[in-house]
């Protein structure tokens, strides 16, 4: 789960498929519906990290799922080829094997195995495999390139790859500082996997949103000096 | 290219010259932060009541006197009774005596003095001593105990060397009062039971782990304090309360707890006297109620540094009767003082180690004789302490000539240290000689009298002091000097590891002209290996992270490796994209790298998962513990598993080398299967013998082991480069020297790590076998893996990635920073008699497995990295090519340990007054000298092979030019 970024700013020639009030008006109802997930955990059904965090990520998961599949499904690439139901259906099957792929990073880098953590490790990685490898589903399908200048080279060309790769590189690398705390003997019950690994990539997931706006915006700003 | 800057011989001369300069460094800081004093073995009998020098066949033989007759002999000898009979020792955690006794003359704050009101009034009457006794440092409770009991202020490395049992073994009180028969019984903290196990008839030890309990604790010791009270078999009662330290932690000097703490401490005294001191005069003699602190606490409640607060500590006396003493509340001792002033009440001899000086107001109430007596045993003891901490002491060789002058003249006119004791002693001795020849001048009031008890002091004080200021004061000018050695050597090891990548930069530029900016940046890679250097050493000035260090290592490993897995995945796809050129060749390239990546990871995280290791979650399950529990049946498969795998790899990654002769390779597939079943043997066979009785064979067997192990390296590391064959028929003369040169490396190197892995098999415990496979298969595939990536990625991240994975392996291996968790067992096997020298290095070879293991692969690491293009272009000589090769392997280790050599240096020094500075800061220290040491020896292992396959092939290449 740790991949980092390079710098992205040599993407001179940024197309830009979304206006940054669009993406604006997308980021905003991300980042609420993700806040939202929080508030109803903790109101309505009464769970916090803290207490339930396995009951707490999979409502978070299941709260933020159709939120981000169906926004980001709007944003698919190959319109002429690919239905609104059709992204929709692939991003329902990336949150799987994304949850694999992060599961699998989390315990390379030490999560802990056992029957005890399993749903904790689980339900964790379907919330990372929602705000990582989902959008990039709906959006780019199986296109192997896509993926690649997403995830391996942090290449953003256009403002939808900057709203896919930015909060998902701030998730992991959110996720990776959040591991840090656990062996510090504080003995405060948000260090256990995964609380304090999740308010650290949801932080990076915030952080990345935010980004990802200023960048929309930079080079929108950077177009209409161009053009004119 | 001017490589005449930074030539081989010049890089040589310098790293060694800094490595010197570091080991000094070392040596001088270790000597002073950590003094060695002589302790004296063994424990005082019968010769304390004769003078030093006295001879020993004058002494009663004292083995076969049962503790009764002991006892008698004791009186007999020290001709003073023993004032007292039984003792209550009241310990209160973290008391400051300002609480009982007030500070310079003034009487302790209102609300103390109120909730103490028994003890005040005990005080008042005369029935009890206070007496500031002021602890050494570190003020934590363990030592201060020690302190205590033997006399002694002990050194770190005492502690170190008993291999971290925690067991007092020197001379001490509680023994000599074992000796003579006492029955002890301990209530409170369970510190007494680990210094004194199996000591005390009865115990309930209390743990002083729950810090918030301020309630509970007290409870369950005063629980017992009424039955205890009533019964009277014991002689000895300890009882140790924690509340208070409790409550000082918890809220400080001034928490509302603290005086209601103090009030039910003031009950138990009260109670203790009422029940127990007047009885003084039935069966069970007179009683002594001894109310003694181990430390004090600061403003806040922390306690371990050397302030006045967290020194000022207690000793109350409080006897049956009146002490006849003057003043009851402003004495000053030292904490040491408490040993020798209970030996000399109670009538048994002074622990040999004891550095204290008897507290005089105790024994007012004696005749003027016994006290004279008395000091004259404590100056005994001490003097013949001072014998075996100053080698050169015989005082009769000194002309003492201000004898009878004044008391003024003292300390002045002797000119060594030796002297100022032995004239002190021998005014002190002949003074009291006169007095006792002269038996009609004996009055307390006379001059005479006063003269021999001040000549006295003077000596028990000078010598107690010196004696304690030399095991704990640190020489200031060594440390800096040692500091500071360390310091200019890690400087110089990094300067040159910067011209040396300089200079190769410059060249690689030269070579790939086409300006490829993949070397000019700086790669996440190489920035990624800095952040871990800065991480690691910020971690080192936290306790919890250095107790639970290995996380570091692991996370940061295994996310080094992340990223390289992401790095090539972006080759991948560039290969890919461009689909022009790329053949086949870079393309299964790429998948052997992610290959060997998931190796990596993969044993990475069984080895992670291998032990649990770390102080505070050592309980959690592990698969070590797991398999402890499936059985040692499914143990000893896997080990004879693992061996098995270990033996067919290296097999198999022989066969890679194929550019060579078909019976050497034979021979060196034979020399490697060979030990391989010699290993396997001895574990089927020997090794549950290995501790019992028939082990004589078993040694035999690890002995014949070592030899063949050693003789098949040395064979190999001896005649490989002379047997690989020249192939110079259709290469440039150059290239084929350099391929020559690659593969008698691979082979060496390969032979070092198999061999090294073989060993470890067979001293490492049985459950760690799979992981020394895991750390083979991990070196094999970080070796594949940088074999892929040439001229991408800069060699200085390899290496210290290879370093870094020798630390995780470190830790894998189920090592930890405390030094409990060193294979003490291990380190016997073979070795027939007992002998410290061998087992130390069995065990410096079991702890250090991975470290070795990885400096021992950089042989490997300099075969598989592509020289080639350097060789031919280079019209160089052996110096730059061994300056090529061998330059990172071995400048980069060197330069990381300097680092974190110096980093922690310098954190021990100012966590020297940390309250964790012994148990957790000063175990990690030692780990971090040896670490220093192996990181020497395993460089100047591959230095000296790589520099001598150099040789050979140098030579052989001239015979050829010659022949042809």
């Amino acid at each position: 789960m740790d991949k980092k970024k390079n710098d992205p700013k040599r993407g001179n020639a940024i197309l830009l498929s979304v206006s940054p009030l669009k993406a604006l008006a997308l980021h905003l109802i991300c980042g609420v519906g993700l806040g939202l997930a929080f508030w109803v955990a903790d109101h309505i059904y009464s769970l916090d990290l803290i207490t339930h965090p396995s009951l707490t990520l999979r409502l978070i998961s299941v709260f933020v799922a159709p939120v981000l599949i169906l926004l980001y499904s709007h944003l698919r690439h190959d319109r002429s080829q690919c239905s609104y139901l059709k992204a929709v259906g692939r991003g329902l099957l990336a949150v799987p094997a994304g949850a694999v792929v992060n599961a699998v990073g989390a315990t390379i880098l030490g999560a802990p195995v056992g029957f005890e953590y399993f749903p904790k490790t689980f339900n964790w990685s379907l919330l990372m495999s929602l705000l990582t490898f989902v959008p990039a589903a709906c959006v780019f399908g199986s296109s192997w390139t896509d993926w690649h200048r997403i995830f391996a080279r942090t290449k953003a060309n256009e403002s939808t790859d900057y709203m896919i790769c930015l909060p998902a590189h701030g998730a992991v690398i959110g996720a990776w500082f959040g591991a840090w705390p656990m062996p510090l003997d504080w003995e405060s019950p948000w260090q256990e996997w995964p609380i304090c690994v999740t308010y650290g990539a949801i932080a990076g997931y915030l952080v990345g949103l935010v980004a990802s706006l200023g960048c929309i915006f930079f080079c929108n700003s950077q177009q209409h000096l161009k053009e004119e | 290219m001017d490589s005449s800057s930074l030539t081989c011989k010049k890089l040589t001369v310098i790293a060694v010259l800094a490595v010197l300069i570091q080991v000094f460094g070392l040596g001088f800081f270790v000597l002073g932060f950590f003094p060695v004093k002589p302790a004296l073995s063994g424990f005082s009998g019968v010769e304390s009541f004769y003078p030093p020098g006295a001879d020993s066949a004058e002494f009663q033989n004292t083995t076969n006197l049962s503790d009764s007759q002991l006892k008698y002999l004791y009186q007999e000898l020290s001709l003073v009774p023993p004032l007292f009979d039984r003792l209550i020792l009241l310990v209160i955690d973290g008391l400051p005596a300002e609480f009982v006794l007030g500070k310079d003359g003034e009487p302790p704050p209102k609300s103390f003095k109120e909730a103490m009101p028994y003890t005040r009034s005990l005080l008042t009457k005369g029935r009890a001593i206070g007496y500031h006794a002021k602890a050494a440092p570190p003020t934590v409770t363990m030592p201060r105990l020690k302190a205590m009991v033997s006399g002694a202020v002990g050194g770190f490395l005492d502690v170190a060397f008993n291999f971290n049992t925690q067991a007092l073994l020197d001379d001490n009180i509680i023994v000599q009062f074992l000796k003579v028969g006492w029955k002890i019984v301990m209530h409170g903290d369970d510190t007494w039971l680990k210094l004194f196990p199996g000591k005390f008839s009865r115990h309930d030890g209390v743990s002083s782990f729950f810090v918030k309990d301020t309630v509970q604790v007290d409870q369950n010791v005063s629980r017992h304090l009424v039955d205890e009270l009533s019964c009277a078999d014991w002689s000895l009662l300890i009882l140790h309360y924690l509340g208070l330290d409790h409550v000082g932690h918890l809220g400080g000097r001034n928490s509302v707890l603290m005086a209601p703490k103090l009030r039910e401490m003031d009950e138990v005294i009260k109670t203790i006297d009422l029940n127990s001191l007047p009885t003084n005069n039935n069966d069970q003699g007179r009683t002594l109620l001894l109310v003694v602190s181990d430390h004090g606490m600061t403003g806040n409640g922390n306690h371990g540094g050397s302030s006045y607060e967290e020194t000022d500590s207690l000793a109350l006396f409080i006897g049956p009767t009146n002490f006849g003493s003057t003043s009851g509340t402003t004495n000053k001792a030292n904490q040491v003082d408490l040993a020798s002033t209970l030996a000399l009440l109670f009538g048994v001899p002074i622990p040999k180690n004891n550095v204290g000086m008897l507290m005089p107001e105790t024994f007012i109430s004696l005749t003027v004789d016994q006290q004279l007596r008395l000091l004259e045993l404590n100056s005994w003891q001490l003097l013949r302490l001072l014998e075996a901490q100053l080698p050169g002491l015989v005082c009769e060789n000194f002309l003492c000539d201000n004898f009878r002058d004044d008391g003024s003249e003292r300390t002045r006119g002797y000119s060594s240290l030796e002297e100022t004791f032995c004239c002190l002693y021998m005014k002190a001795a002949d003074l009291h000689r006169s007095w006792k020849s002269g038996e009609e001048k004996r009055s307390a009031s006379g001059d005479n009298f006063h003269n021999i008890l001040v000549a006295y002091h003077d000596f028990l004080r000078t010598a107690s002091e010196w004696l304690s200021h030399r095991a704990t004061d640190k020489p200031v000018g060594q440390l800096i000097f040692g500091v500071a050695a360390m310091l200019v050597s890690c400087l110089i090891l990094l300067s040159l590891l910067f011209l040396l990548g300089k200079q190769v930069f410059s060249e690689q530029n030269q070579q790939f002209s086409s300006a490829n900016d993949d070397l000019s940046w700086w790669h996440l890679d190489e920035i990624f290996i800095l952040v871990v250097i800065v991480i690691v050493v910020i971690s080192m000035g936290s306790s919890s992270l250095v107790e639970e260090e290995q996380y570091i290592w692991y996370f940061m490993t295994s996310s080094r490796y992340l990223l390289s897995l992401r790095k090539v995945m972006q080759h991948i796809a560039t290969r890919t994209e461009k689909n022009t050129s790329a053949t086949l060749g870079p393309k299964t390239n790429n998948y052997i790298q992610i290959c060997s990546i998931f190796v990596i990871l993969i044993s990475g995280r069984f080895l992670r998962g291998w032990h649990q290791g770390g102080v505070n979650w050592t309980n959690l399950p592990d698969i070590s513990k797991w398999l402890e529990q499936a059985g040692s049946t499914y143990i000893k498969l896997f080990q004879l598993v693992s061996v098995f795998i270990l033996i067919n790899i290296s097999l198999v990654s022989l066969l890679w080398s194929r550019r060579s002769k078909k019976n050497f390779m034979t021979m060196v597939s034979l020399m490697h299967l060979f030990p391989g079943m010699l290993v396997l043997h001895y574990i089927t066979k020997y090794q549950d013998v290995a501790f019992g009785t028939g082990s004589y064979d078993a040694t035999l067997m690890a002995q014949i082991i070592y030899a063949v192990l050693g003789f098949c390296s040395t064979t190999i590391v001896v005649a490989v480069p002379w047997c690989i064959p020249f192939q110079n028929r259709t290469q440039v003369q150059r290239k084929a020297w350099g391929l020559c040169f690659r593969d008698s490396a691979y082979v060496i190197g390969l032979s070092y790590i198999y061999y090294w892995s073989l060993l470890q098999l067979l001293l490492q415990q049985p459950i760690n076998s799979m992981p020394v496979l895991f750390l083979f298969l991990q070196v094999l595939a970080s070796i594949w893996h940088s074999s892929g990536s040439n001229q991408h990625l800069r060699q200085w991240v390899e290496v210290a990635t290879l370093y870094y994975m020798g630390m995780a392996g470190h830790f894998g291996l189920g090592n930890t920073n405390t030094l409990a968790t060193i294979d003490v067992a291990g380190a016997f096997i073979g070795v027939l008699n007992h002998s410290t020298i061998l087992s130390g290095i069995l065990m410096f070879i079991i702890t250090y497995a991975s470290p070795m293991l990885y400096l021992l692969s950089m042989v490997m690491y300099t075969s598989v990295k592509d020289t080639s293009g350097f060789i031919v272009s280079q019209e160089g000589n052996i110096g730059s090519l061994l300056k090529r090769t061998l330059g990172f392997p071995c400048l980069v280790p060197l330069g990381l340990n300097s680092i974190f050599l110096i980093a922690y240096t310098i954190v021990l020094l100012l966590m020297r007054n940390h309250l964790f500075v012994w148990s957790v800061f000063s175990p990690k220290f030692l780990y971090v000298c040896a670490t220093t040491v192996c990181v020497c020896l395993g460089v100047s292992v591959v230095a000296s092979t790589m520099f001598y396959i150099c040789l050979v092939l140098a030579y052989r290449e001239k015979l050829q030019t010659r022949t042809d």
